[in-house]
């Protein structure tokens, strides 16, 4: 594939009323696929970006795309990780630890986040999944799937002293 | 042992290094006690809130004159000391912290303040940023919830204001890491 068929979408940016949005349920098929690719490629054409989901392009749909294999911070990862209707059945154990997000530039908090999780969900294909999940990959995941929510970070933030303004580098 | 006078000190100017030194300098010839501080930069501009003992026999009017000169100096734009009658043994501590976002526009820290104010609900912290080309204001406050308000009282007060505002708000309960 040439980069000119990568389809990399631009990110909705809060106040942008998408991101406060339930998203629905979506079926396995040509519109799952289509936006788990989409998803997939504007990740990708934003480096050190770890994980993106569906409303952040304005599709709200419970579809979101992690992949944490190529950071410092993570110790555990599954690679790419396609999801559909992802669920939190399990969490244990709780870590303050830095997120930013494509949707807020330009700020970063502690959010406390569980260390371990088990994540059910819908592959692309519609087959059942379990992931068993730690550390920045768990919190990767658990920061995907408040989107699909409507949470975003700042919601979680655990205190006001968490709070800090992302460095810009002209 | 001799009694203590209680004074907050206020004071800010453009930031630069340098204006704590100078500031403590004075507080410390005339044996001033800081017993609290908070500073910080806001928008380049540093700014000081202090809460001071110091022993009886203080010359309140020469401390005033060596801050004067510490601001003409420096300079800082505002220097303020005054006395207050007792200082208490700590702060009320948080509940909750409360997270309120939005497009920029006049009003939200009013609206915030007035609804939580009205049910008695005490500001313990609170600090602020606009962020972004298309400006987002956040604002974190820590707040003590009075015995007569509820999580689910609290939730409902900020819905409300989240509709007549037009930002979003959220709570949850502050949980103290004890190690």
């Amino acid at each position: 594939m040439t980069s000119s068929e990568v389809a990399a979408r631009k990110v909705l940016r809060y106040p942008h009323p998408s991101l406060k949005q339930r998203c629905q349920p979506i079926p396995p098929g040509a519109e799952l696929d289509r936006v788990a690719r989409d998803l997939l490629d504007t990740m990708r054409s934003f480096p050190g970006c770890v994980g993106l989901a569906a409303p952040q392009l304005d599709e709200l749909v419970r579809v979101v795309v992690v992949d944490v294999s190529d950071h410092r911070k993570a110790t555990t990862s599954h690679g790419l990780l396609v999801l559909a209707s992802p669920v939190v059945v399990e969490a244990s154990g709780d870590e303050l630890g830095r997120e930013g997000c494509l949707s807020i530039p330009d700020l970063t908090a502690n959010v406390r986040r569980a260390t371990r999780i088990r994540v059910e969900a819908l592959t692309p294909a519609g087959e059942d999944v379990s992931i068993e999940a730690d550390g920045f990959e768990a919190r990767a995941l658990l920061h995907e799937l408040d989107h699909l929510d409507g949470i975003l970070f700042l919601d979680r933030i655990a205190s006001r002293a968490d709070l800090f303004a992302r460095k810009r580098y002209a | 042992m001799s009694a203590v006078r209680s004074f907050v000190l206020t004071a800010a100017g453009r930031d630069r290094p340098g204006i704590v030194a100078a500031v403590t300098r004075v507080l410390l010839d005339r044996g001033v006690n800081i017993e609290d501080a908070e500073m910080a930069i806001l928008r380049g501009h540093f700014a000081i809130v202090l809460i001071l003992s110091a022993p009886d026999e203080l010359d309140e009017a020469q401390l005033r004159e060596g801050l004067q000169a510490v601001g003409r100096e420096l300079p800082l734009e505002a220097v303020t000391l005054s006395a207050v009658e007792q200082l208490a043994g700590g702060s009320p501590e948080p509940t909750h912290a409360i997270s309120v976002y939005g497009a920029d526009r006049p009003g939200i820290v009013h609206g915030v303040a007035e609804a939580l104010a009205r049910h008695e609900v005490n500001v313990v912290d609170l600090s602020t940023r606009v962020i972004g080309d298309e400006p987002i204001y956040v604002m974190l406050l820590e707040v003590t919830l009075p015995p007569t308000l509820d999580n689910a009282a609290l939730d409902e007060l900020l819905a409300r204001v989240e509709q007549e505002l037009g930002v979003d708000v959220s709570a949850r309960v502050l949980d103290r890491d004890v190690l």
